[in-house]
């Protein structure tokens, strides 16, 4: 056990330096941030300020001095805010995760029942209803849900405020919006792989035993079923992150990725560092936490 | 089940326990804006939002009023004593809002913030609006001299957004926690909150010279997407929302909790050429695109009726303007006959650029048109993102065209215009890439470095001419700001795009 984790640690670590990397070079190939920084100054003021930046050192000198720093938590002071990267990212990191979660956790709560219901009731109507659901949520963009819900919840009833991150009421649209972006996905995975264990052998033992029906389903085939399910949950959390940029600007919502989104525009070199290091932070860490999770459910893959 | 039933039970009870959408209190006045500037320092930052803000806080020595003329604020009077020196008077008993009075020592060390003598890195991305300023000098205590290193016409367009801030508190605080958490001024609100990207709170300041504001909380927030605005303004969630659209104008204009209101600015727009590389390297041919754009069309189909064609680019409003230079009309005819005499007879392809989003059928409408007389237009439209700015401004690759417009950063002057558009000098915006007409740049040189106004009026009329006729650029259009307003309130917009609260009432 102690071997796998340091394994996957170590996996974990080369996946945080491979972004990091790609980040910067991507970063330092698409402009100058200084003719951003100061518009009209002549070019001698800018190469005053590029040397005080640090920028006009050799890419790989940047790249050292970046990841000698970031290992301290430095990631810099932004060019434009006043204030240190990090500081920025983490001042908006619990927004987005508390967003990315309860999103995930409604989605997970509808996908859960009405995926297993279908399955052990294959083709009644509840199921094609949610089969047809999954269609339909899949093929909705992330904006376009959350403006048909503003205009839906907000405009036509008036019960929900339109945008902002203020009140508990003010977090249900943003959530139900990206909620529904992943439930389709997880609801798939849900009844599929019911379907599959609901007709092995061991099921059938079970039943064989005059165990109830509900007890069969929920203690003897979930727990093989929710194998697959951890696996996509993991990988889905960092679509998840990815939907909450566009959830964040429909609904006005100060979430790191409206952050990163400013910040490239403006070629503001920490920030965007800062930021998309602390969600591959998060994205990895999820999904060593599967690996871990994968271990305990399923006791056959152990030693690999 | 239990799941779901139980789901549907909490979100019933959020229904019920959340407060319901919009409805503010009285005294409060929420504008949106798509963004927060960095900072609220007002001499940290170059954005429009910024300055939104700024001049609800802080004042300038001068103010513009909404007929945008010149009006006393910090300073009560100004003359130019010769050339190079202005004389300005201080208003009296006004008070910053931590209590402090206003005194020369603010206003002279306000500029030496921004113009960092004896520095060369400045820290300021306003030094270039004000580095003609080569000494502020205290006479005695209410009077100040500014002394800059040769004619500068501009100075008091300069003057009308410098906010003066207090020495003394910003050297106790810092600039950082001057910018983001204690920003001090003079204006008519004082800093209570600010969360980043959310909102900033500000709070009528009592001991402001001017009196009592109108509403005694103004929120600003930070709204990127249009469409929640709109829904946001719609629910009395915001009061005001900038930049309405032609197309959403009729659905505010219904509504019976909204009105709109309009007003020609300065931002014009234009297809500026590319006159290093063929075709647009003859004047045939840029002449040739002029005459094949209907500009009176793209006003009234695509932009409400509200804009004005424009001969040149100098805007209406700017001091220069020359009436008498009149504008292409729309021949398509001659536009073929010019494109064939310049040896295009069959026409020729180009490839124009744009990064204006919210300008995208504009920009089909006029590539449409261009096509028609034989100069194949093919539309290559940008994200206004690094990528665009590192093709375009950086390295000036664009070729043939770009479609773009220019607010002169408010400045009524056609030099906000013409140099950053037209002039060769590393310094300019895009015509040191463009632009290539013969004699161009000495004459903005000669308007900008002189302070007698009718040579200077002249001068820009020369310069009207000249480039009505070489054509470096398609001529079109300037556009109206037009502002949502939520009929809790009174408000109308202004010419220089500035949202000026100060002039907001509340309604019975």
């Amino acid at each position: 056990m102690t071997g796998f984790l340091v394994r996957r640690l170590v996996r974990l670590a080369v996946v945080i330096i491979g972004v990091s990397l790609v980040t910067f070079a991507i970063l330092h190939a698409s402009g100058d941030p200084v003719s951003l920084i100061m518009p009209e100054a002549p070019e001698a003021d800018r190469a005053v300020l590029r040397q005080a930046l640090g920028l006009h050192d050799p890419l790989l000198v940047q790249f050292g001095r970046f990841v000698g720093r970031a290992l301290t938590g430095d990631f810099g002071r932004s060019f434009f805010h006043r204030a240190p990267a990090f500081a920025l990212v983490m001042e908006r990191m619990p927004t987005t995760l508390l967003l990315t979660l309860l999103a995930m956790g409604l989605a997970l709560l509808v996908a859960l029942p009405v995926g297993i219901y279908g399955a052990v009731r294959r083709g009644r109507a509840i199921d094609q209803v949610a089969t047809g659901t999954v269609f339909l949520g899949q093929s909705m963009p992330v904006f376009w849900t959350g403006i048909m819900l503003i205009l839906l919840f907000s405009v036509q009833w008036r019960v929900l405020p339109v945008s902002g991150w203020e009140s508990w009421a003010a977090v249900v649209l943003p959530t139900l919006t990206l909620g529904a972006f992943t439930a389709p996905l997880l609801l798939r995975i849900v009844r599929s792989s019911m379907l599959d264990v609901i007709g092995l052998d061991y099921v059938r033992t079970a039943r064989a035993k005059g165990l109830s029906e509900s007890l069969v389903i929920c203690r003897h085939a979930l727990k093989n079923a929710a194998l697959p399910l951890v696996t996509v949950t993991g990988l889905q959390f960092g679509l998840l992150l990815g939907g909450a940029v566009l959830t964040e600007t429909v609904f006005a919502i100060p979430g790191v990725g409206r952050l990163i989104v400013g910040a490239i525009r403006q070629l503001d070199f920490p920030v965007v560092q800062a930021g998309v290091f602390m969600l591959a932070m998060v994205v990895v860490s999820v999904n060593f936490a599967v690996d871990v999770l994968y271990v305990y459910l399923n006791p056959r893959i152990r030693l690999r | 089940m239990t799941h779901l039933s139980r789901l549907v039970a909490v979100l019933a009870l959020v229904l019920v326990l959340g407060p319901a959408a919009g409805a503010q209190p009285r005294d409060t006045l929420t504008i949106a804006l798509v963004s927060h500037a960095p900072t609220l320092d007002p001499h940290m930052h170059f954005e429009r939002v910024g300055v939104l803000v700024n001049i609800n806080m802080f004042d300038s020595l001068l103010h513009r009023n909404a007929k945008l003329e010149y009006e006393p604020s910090l300073a009560t009077s100004w003359k130019a004593l010769n050339d190079t020196t202005w004389e300005l008077k201080l208003r009296k008993n006004v008070k910053f809002h931590n209590g402090d009075p206003l005194t020369a020592e603010d206003v002279k060390f306000s500029f030496e913030r921004v113009l960092e003598p004896g520095k060369t890195a400045k820290k300021s991305p306003q030094y270039g609006n004000i580095r003609a300023i080569k000494d502020v000098r205290i006479v005695d205590g209410d009077t100040i001299h500014l002394v800059t290193d040769k004619p500068f016409p501009l100075l008091l367009e300069r003057l009308v957004f410098f906010p003066i801030v207090p020495r003394k508190h910003v050297e106790k605080v810092g600039d950082d926690a001057f910018g983001t958490t204690a920003p001090v001024g003079t204006g008519p609100w004082k800093f209570v909150e600010w969360k980043r990207d959310q909102h900033i709170r500000l709070e009528a300041f009592d001991g402001h010279w001017r009196g009592k504001a109108p509403f005694k909380h103004l929120v600003i927030r930070a709204v990127p997407e249009v469409a929640t605005q709109i829904a946001e303004l719609k629910t009395g969630g915001i009061d005001l929302m900038r930049n309405v659209s032609a197309d959403i104008m009729p659905e505010l204009k219904a509504n019976p909790q909204t009105y709109i209101t309009t007003s020609p600015i300065l931002r014009v727009h234009q297809v500026e050429l590319d006159m290093r590389t063929a075709p647009f390297d003859k004047k045939l041919v840029r002449q040739a695109a002029n005459y094949a754009v209907d500009k009176q069309a793209i006003i009234q189909k695509l932009m409400g009726g509200l804009g004005t064609q424009v001969a040149t680019v100098v805007q209406p409003q700017a001091f220069g303007f020359d009436p008498e230079v009149k504008p292409y009309p729309y021949d398509p005819k001659r536009a073929k006959e010019l494109l064939a005499q310049a040896g295009y007879p069959n026409g020729v392809e180009v490839t124009i650029h744009s990064a204006s989003l919210e300008f995208r059928p504009q920009f089909e409408a006029i590539l449409q048109m261009l096509t028609e007389v034989g100069i194949k237009a093919n539309a290559r439209m940008w994200d206004p993102g690094p990528a665009w700015n590192k093709f375009f401004q950086t390295e000036g690759k664009a070729t043939h065209g770009t479609y773009f417009n220019w607010g002169n950063y408010s400045v009524f002057d056609a030099d906000a215009v013409l140099h950053p558009l037209f002039h060769t000098e590393p310094g300019s915006w895009i015509g040191k890439w463009y632009a290539r007409v013969e004699g161009l740049d000495k004459l903005i040189d000669d308007a900008r470095s002189s302070v007698d106004q009718p040579k200077r009026k002249r001068t820009y009329s020369q310069i009207q001419k000249l480039i009505r006729e070489e054509a470096p650029a398609i001529f079109l259009y300037t556009q109206n700001d037009t502002l949502g307003v939520s009929r809790r309130i009174e408000y109308t917009a202004r010419g220089d795009e500035w949202l000026w609260l100060f002039d907001a009432k509340p309604r019975r």
